[in-house]
């Protein structure tokens, strides 16, 4: 089996050591695993050991809670609703770059009710965070209760929200990038989409609606003034024809740097692949590299309670929460039991 | 044949030229930006029984290491408590010497290159990886990753990280490759059930010692000072991977060798009780950097091999240097590794 380089995305902050640590379960620290030996194949810069044993074998503090009013609360179609939240300035600094992401809930649920919601933007200025919720189920029917001027709970930063970060992070300057959003995955799309702005790249959006009648993030879309192609990926579970093309075409044609897909697993996988086949043919000089969303369940965002975790053919247990792994090792090989 | 060897010390790279002149295509792979790993603040050669040996080396065709370190010396045949006509190379420039050397000689030098995985199939390796996942396939690896560090172990084994040219964090730690292949190392005992061995010795600036010690350091390569009665530790000798200095006048006396810099023969040692001596009033670190609270921990991770240096459990693994048992200076690294390829062609 390959070797997977991987990183924990709490590696070197101030959350690290984690609880994993103290329960042996670290993901990097071979002597965190309950081995009385080094063996850091996975390095992230620091060691975690030495942060631990000089925390007196304990874990640092968790993510807070920071109790923050909705400033605005905008309802598009019947299940998305945008919130636009005020809150600190520090915590809003941690959840700039792309792949951030909070838990909220109301302050009077209990913490059962915690889910994480990936940040659409945020505006320093103004101390202000945006998040497009997708009103699915228990935890997000419950925070839709909720109104203007009333208090929400952020906890937060959480970082792991893309899997293959730093292919975004180190993606130079002035490249042509592809950014594909389909439904409730137009929102993570648009730190992307600002970070790459930043670095001057030429952006190629591919917008999917889903099942919404309309785009979500037109103002962003005015705003970074990417190319805009709009279509539809998905049908049954398989790609349809026309995006096959699309992305087909703007592969060989434009001969992006990166490619970015924020969509279900089902469409990540499958854009994957297409690039894998793009690569292998060896039509360009370059291989493209891929990042996509993570969307592994999440329920207490430190790896403790096992939500995260995915075992693939190749049975090896990763915890979501923390690793940040390039997305083939995550889609690849899923098991379907 | 196309050999990989991972890990660029003194070890490491005796290996690259023995491997070359047998007329391997030969890739040598380094994690940091510097050959010669603790080499970098090393220093001592010839002295005693190492004479006969680098002789020896340079008698069975191995030899052209020793000749560099001669040529690069910058005290020759000194004495110092327990040892007779000992060469002492400049640290601060053998480096780039060695490194443009086997760049002359064909040996292929991948620098800031850590290996951390291995592929099986049954007992052979067919390749490595490096830490971004790119593999390189070989048909023979030596490894010569030493058995220093990280800085876990020098935690958990000794007074922590004293930030040594090792420089694990700047470039990532040293992975175990046996360990990787699924085999057991074996870790010294410094004491019974006292796992490791703390380095030998650190390094002062010398600019920061007194015109008076620096003179006769460069002009005799070796000067003694007497410890303050109060500070003498026999117990400190014990720690000590080298063991041939662990006698006790290098408790009783700070001994200094010039090899640039100004060699200290002792594993650490407070700054405040150093600076009570006659002329080291000013003294400051420079290897490790934290040389008053400690030292690099070694012999972690010592590989189970045969007297041919085949690692036991694979077939085309080689150790060498200290990862190929309790060794205690270049010169018996090196000489390891021709014996290496004298059992390989």
């Amino acid at each position: 089996m390959a070797f997977e380089p991987y990183e924990c995305i709490d590696a070197g902050t101030e959350y690290c050591p984690c609880h994993l640590a103290e329960t042996g379960d670290c993901i990097l620290c071979s002597q965190l695993q309950k081995c009385d030996c080094c063996q850091c194949e996975h390095w992230k810069g620091v060691c975690i050991y030495q942060e631990f044993v000089w925390n007196n074998c304990k874990a640092k503090k968790t993510r807070e809670y920071h109790k923050c009013k909705i400033i605005e609360k905008k309802i598009y179609s019947d299940s998305i609703v945008i919130f636009t939240i005020k809150a600190q300035e520090s915590l809003l600094r941690d959840l700039t770059p792309p792949g951030s992401f909070v838990f909220l809930r109301k302050p009077k649920d209990v913490s059962l009710f915690d889910f994480p919601i990936s940040l659409m933007d945020v505006n320093l200025k103004e101390h202000t965070m945006k998040v497009a919720i997708q009103l699915v189920g228990v935890k997000t029917n419950r925070i839709d209760e909720l109104k203007e001027n009333d208090d929400i709970l952020v906890k937060g930063p959480y970082w792991n929200g893309i899997l293959g970060l730093n292919h975004i992070k180190e993606c130079p300057e002035n490249s042509t990038c592809v950014l594909i959003g389909r439904g409730i995955g137009q929102a993570p799309m648009i730190p992307v989409l600002k970070a790459l702005n930043e670095k001057k790249c030429r952006i190629i959006t591919i917008i999917d609606k889903g099942k919404y009648p309309n785009v979500f993030v037109d103002d962003y879309i005015d705003m970074y003034n990417p190319q805009v192609i709009l279509c539809n990926t998905l049908k049954k579970g398989e790609l349809t024809l026309e995006f096959k093309e699309i992305l087909l075409d703007t592969l060989i044609n434009e001969k992006p740097y990166l490619v970015h897909c924020d969509g279900a697993d089902i469409l990540n996988y499958n854009v994957m692949k297409g690039i894998d086949a793009v690569n292998e043919s060896e039509a360009l000089s370059h291989e493209i590299l891929y990042s996509c969303c993570n969307n592994a369940k999440m329920c207490c965002g430190e790896g403790v309670c096992g939500c995260c975790t995915r075992k693939n053919n190749d049975r090896v247990l990763r915890r979501m929460c923390k690793m940040q792994t390039d997305p083939k090792y995550v889609l690849e090989g899923r098991r379907k039991y | 044949m196309k050999i990989v060897i991972i890990g660029g010390g003194w070890s490491g790279c005796a290996a690259s030229l023995s491997a070359v002149k047998a007329g391997a295509e030969v890739h040598l792979y380094e994690r940091t930006d510097m050959l010669l790993g603790l080499g970098n603040v090393g220093g001592i050669m010839r002295n005693n029984g190492r004479y006969t040996a680098s002789e020896e080396l340079i008698a069975m065709g191995g030899g052209e290491l020793i000749q560099l370190c001669d040529e690069n010396s910058v005290h020759r045949g000194i004495e110092f408590p327990g040892h007779k006509h000992a060469n002492l190379y400049d640290v601060n420039n053998i480096e780039a010497v060695v490194k443009r050397y086997l760049i002359d000689k064909g040996v292929h030098l991948h620098m800031q290159s850590r290996i951390c995985d291995v592929e099986l199939d049954k007992k052979r390796i067919i390749g490595v990886y490096l830490s971004t996942g790119e593999f390189v396939q070989g048909d023979v690896f030596i490894e010569t990753t030493g058995t220093s560090g990280p800085m876990g172990n020098c935690l958990r084994y000794g007074n922590g990280c004293s930030m040594c040219v090792l420089r694990c964090p700047s470039f990532g730690p040293r992975v175990s490759i046996t360990k990787c292949a699924g085999l057991e190392d074996m870790m010294g005992e410094r004491s019974p059930e006292v796992y490791g061995a703390f380095s030998g010795s650190c390094k002062l600036v010398k600019e920061s010692l007194s015109n008076e010690i620096r003179e006769k350091l460069e002009k005799e390569g070796v000067v003694v000072l007497k410890v303050p009665k109060e500070d003498v530790n026999l117990d400190k000798l014990k720690m000590k991977v080298c063991q041939q200095y662990a006698l006790k006048e290098f408790a009783e006396n700070v001994i200094l060798l010039d090899t640039g810099h100004a060699k200290l023969m002792t594993s650490y040692y407070p700054l405040d009780k150093l600076r009570k001596i006659k002329g080291l009033e000013n003294a400051k670190y420079v290897d490790p950097y934290s040389g008053g609270k400690g030292n690099s921990i070694r012999y972690l991770s010592v590989a189970k091999r045969k007297n041919d240096l085949k690692a036991i459990g694979l077939d085309n693994l080689f150790v060498a240097g200290e990862k190929a048992g309790l060794f205690v200076g270049h010169t018996d690294a090196r000489t390891t590794k021709v014996r290496t390829f004298a059992t390989l062609w």
